[in-house]
């Protein structure tokens, strides 16, 4: 167990993605599970997400992505190292094909979380983490 | 296992006389081609029309999807071209903007001005086929505009185009997002609505409970949700635009989602003719018979195509086709085994239109009208799905009607309690899905698909021809067009600004800049992301 009794989490969608349902469902699933949310919503920015990341303190951010805004993804990690939040992990979830999961875990993000994958899944790995 | 209806209605073993005692076959059905309309528009059904047989195109530049326009036909693509558009021109923003330019192309098609629009057409007829292009509200009038011009262009009377590319004001509520305010996006509705029903244009707007559903809400929702629009859409139009609703009854169209719960997807579309034009004769005092007939496509659900082996997706997709085509519908367009992977791959399309051809010409289901009517249990169902959709759509009304129920959240909260209830009847194991929760193998033992995406110097090079081609057209018109639209959009709420945003498209302003200076005249920033300045002066 990391910092804090609550373990915090940042869920955002990123750049122009506005399919927001499972970010929703997993900030549901995360806060059954005991943990505080921060949830950004939607056009959010690898800027703005680092700057919430930061003023909330937060010990995870979750990416939900629908198809192909990786590039965005990568930004954010480079912006987290940049800012010396390498202890932050990344995990990601949503429609990411396996050849862009392996392409994301080597670039930084901890753990990817396709369609379907179970509430508990998450929650232990992000336990797992902290 | 539940066995219980999405909307969770318990479903008994066997159906009988008893479950449709006050069953009237006039009254509650009538024959194919008579109202209600509960069996469908036309007497001899499918053998007076077959539905029209898609596939959504758009990914990368408009070059890249005219060509993939043009290979759909070959692969049996017939009636009509459908297209989607990219996240910037969801919004929309252009592709040269700083995070637009990110993510050009990605998901759809990158339609920011005429010359893409040209491009995407390029040796495509604009009359013969339905031509849809589907996307956010706000870009909506600025698609209608283009048709416009192209037709103008091209000399093609602007009366023979038929197809649908206008959009309800409230996508951002359901998933499908833009970038603009709701107060924004109704305008611009109506606006180009009534463009549309004054002009006697053939096009349609889509007025969708597609979204609602693929986001996680449930039959008798999409149902209610779908008639609250309809209800509250026409109205304003009838009441603040003073259209007759007998004009204004060829706009809409609804795209339903058909998922795998096959008897209740065929239900919720024969509840939906019978909702529709039971509305259209008692509250709107339709004259006219066509004016109780709601055009009605299918999707089938792409929600429902796993991840996990792909290749099941075919199957699924086999069952919602012959299930939207059962329950009758104008066209259909398929989601594909590769959904929930990435943008259909050519064989996950020749595999998606193969399954519509193969349920039209090897099944029978297009020679017989409504075949399923006057069964026990899809009667019940049907019934069963228009009689809570009537409580939930009473519920909207109680709470303003939709526009109101969106502002107050209402809406959103029913989308979201229904869409964390599908994922824990999943996790519970309350409702199967093989592969995700029942005959699970191990992700390495999974099959290996094709991959269809974009590559991210894709984006960057449709962005950077677009600045190129920016400098390129000829300024002061463009500045004069966007001078008499932002003088236009400061006029009172009702102006229409559909001619002077035909003008603006003609003289090749984008979609940016005309979206950024009518929400300038608004009072709201230039850009929805607050990055860029108005590069006009004028203002």
């Amino acid at each position: 167990m990391g910092k804090r009794e609550k373990i915090k989490v940042l869920i955002s969608v990123i750049g122009l993605d506005g399919h927001f349902t499972g970010a929703e469902v997993v900030c549901r699933i995360l806060m059954d599970a005991g943990m505080e949310v921060v949830y950004l919503g939607i056009n959010q920015t690898p800027e703005m997400i680092v700057q919430a990341a930061i003023q909330e303190d937060v010990d995870v951010i979750g990416i939900s992505s629908h198809a192909s805004n990786y590039g965005m993804i990568v930004d954010l990690l480079g912006l987290l190292r940049k800012n010396h939040l390498d202890d932050i992990s990344v995990i990601c979830g949503g429609t990411i094909p396996k050849h862009q999961m392996q392409e994301l875990k080597k670039k930084g993000v901890s753990e990817v979380f396709p369609p379907q994958s179970t509430s508990e899944s998450i929650v232990n790995y992000i336990l797992s983490r902290c | 296992m539940k066995r219980e209806t999405d909307y969770g209605h318990p479903i008994k073993s066997v159906y009988t006389p008893k479950d449709i005692e006050n069953f009237d076959y006039e009254r509650d059905l009538g024959d194919p081609g008579s109202y209600p309309y509960t069996r469908g528009y036309y007497p001899e059904g499918y053998r007076s029309r077959i539905w029209t047989q898609r596939m959504t195109a758009g990914l990368g530049s408009s070059k890249q999807t005219n060509e993939v326009l043009k290979r759909y036909r070959e692969m049996g693509q017939r009636g009509g071209m459908l297209v989607i558009c990219d996240r910037t021109n969801a919004m929309p923003i252009d592709v040269d903007h700083p995070i637009g330019r990110r993510e050009a192309g990605v998901l759809g098609w990158p339609g920011a001005s005429l010359l893409e629009f040209e491009e995407l057409m390029e040796d495509i007829p604009l009359t013969g086929q339905s031509i849809t292009l589907l996307g956010s509200c706000a870009m909506s009038s600025i698609r209608l505009a283009y048709v416009v011009a192209l037709a103008e262009k091209r000399g093609v009377n602007l009366n023979e185009v038929h197809g649908s590319v206008t959009e309800y004001p409230f996508c951002n509520t359901f998933g499908q997002t833009d970038a603009q305010p709701l107060d924004l996006n109704l305008k611009l509705w109506l606006d180009s609505s009534e463009y549309i029903v004054r002009n006697k244009i053939h096009m349609r707007s889509g007025i969708l409970s597609q979204h609602f559903q693929e986001s996680g809400g449930n039959n008798a929702q999409a149902l209610a949700v779908e008639m609250a629009m309809l209800k509250e859409l026409c109205s304003l139009l009838v009441n603040e635009r003073g259209l007759d609703f007998d004009d204004v009854a060829f706009l809409p169209y609804e795209l339903v989602s058909v998922g795998s719960r096959f008897f209740e997807e065929i239900a919720k579309i024969r509840a939906l003719r019978r909702m529709w034009a039971k509305m259209a004769k008692e509250t709107f005092k339709a004259k006219k018979e066509k004016s109780c007939q709601l055009l009605i496509s299918v999707h089938t659900s792409g929600r429902t195509m796993t991840y996990q082996q792909p290749l099941n997706n075919i199957a699924r997709c086999a069952i919602q086709t012959l299930a939207g085509s059962i329950a009758g519908c104008t066209a259909i367009d398929n989601a594909c085994l590769d959904n929930a992977h990435a943008e259909p791959s050519p064989l996950a399309a020749r595999m998606s239109l193969n399954t519509q051809h193969i349920v039209a010409d090897e099944t029978g289901v297009t020679d017989v009208a409504d075949p399923l009517a006057g069964s026990y249990f899809v009667e019940y169902l049907t019934n069963k799905v228009e009689e809570e959709a009537y409580k939930i759509w009473s519920k909207i009304e109680d709470q303003g009607g939709i526009i109101a129920a969106v502002q107050k959240g209402y809406i959103q909260n029913m989308l979201r309690e229904s869409a964390q209830e599908k994922h824990r009847e999943v996790e519970r194991g309350d409702r199967l899905i093989v592969g995700v929760n029942e005959l699970v193998i191990p992700p390495e033992e999974d099959y290996q698909i094709p991959i269809q995406e974009l590559k991210a110097g894709d984006s960057e090079g449709i962005a950077r021809r677009m600045e190129e081609w920016k400098k390129t057209r000829n300024m002061p018109l463009v500045k004069a067009k966007m001078a008499e639209l932002y003088s236009d959009a400061k006029k009172e709420e009702r102006y229409n600004l559909m001619p002077s945003i035909i003008e603006a498209v003609k003289a090749y302003a984008t979609a940016g800049e005309i979206i950024g200076v009518i929400r300038k005249a608004r009072g709201l920033n230039y850009d929805p992301l607050e990055m860029i300045d108005c590069p006009f002066d004028f203002i």
